[in-house]
């Protein structure tokens, strides 16, 4: 991934790891393998792990310590009320962004068209 | 009784014993993990600037619980880190919301700000 893309991909992906989550309760690796088959190929594991922390804190997510074959228990993930206020809001900003984006991308389109 | 004035004194003992669990289970790990992690250790100390216990205990928790299983699954530490561990290291520490010796400045600049323009927030 390129250096804007990750800029641009920094501002979305709490957004985007909610709405993994709101698919289905997850651990940090088990999104990280979908978000990456998803084609976020270049996201790494501690990144998305940062960000789980994160939605934790903020009291976005319920964790649920599920023990594991070898080693420490793994924390599964599951979005409560507040995550998906969250998540819609997100949602309602993303449209607003991407459209207003969109728009300025008509005009650039159409003024290299005239010329 | 004596607990609580030593305590008072030194800080948390019980915030101490799993600051320092957690710093153990750091130097268990195998290498590379072991170098990285108290790579990452030493920066967070500097740059996190939490003030209480309680965020620095449960942020060392949650690194040594990263490390110990990637150990286990042998995941590279590129793939954990990726190309910057100094980003990593920040937006890993920027994710506590515990309070930071840095806030007591915020404040004084927001002060600052609404003493001489006269717009209280």
């Amino acid at each position: 991934m390129g250096s804007q893309m990750t800029e641009m991909l920094k501002g979305t992906l709490q957004g985007v790891v909610l709405a993994a989550l709101a698919a289905r309760p997850a651990y940090g690796y088990e999104i990280t393998a979908q978000l990456r088959a998803q084609g976020f190929t270049d996201l790494v594991e501690g990144t998305v792990y940062a960000l789980l922390v994160r939605v934790e804190q903020r009291g976005l997510v319920d964790v649920e310590k599920v023990p594991s074959e070898k080693g420490p228990p793994r924390k599964v993930y599951s979005l409560n009320d507040a995550g998906r206020t969250q998540l819609e809001e997100f949602w309602t900003s993303w449209t607003f962004l991407s459209e207003r984006i969109d728009t300025l991308r008509d005009i650039d389109t159409s003024r290299e068209g005239d010329g | 009784m004596a607990a609580k004035w030593i305590e008072a004194l030194t800080g948390s003992l019980e915030q101490k014993k799993q600051y320092k669990q957690s710093k153990a289970r750091l130097d268990a790990l195998p290498e590379p993990y072991r170098s990285t992690a108290n790579g990452l250790h030493r920066y967070l100390m500097y740059y996190g600037g939490y003030i209480y216990g309680d965020t620095i205990v449960q942020m060392f928790g949650d690194l040594a619980d990263l490390w110990e299983r990637a150990a286990l699954d042998s995941t590279p530490v590129s793939d954990l880190v990726g190309e910057d561990p100094v980003e990593f290291a920040e937006t890993f520490a920027r994710a506590y919301t515990g309070t930071q010796w840095l806030d007591k400045e915020r404040t004084r600049l927001l002060r600052t700000f609404d003493a001489a323009t006269g717009n209280p927030r």
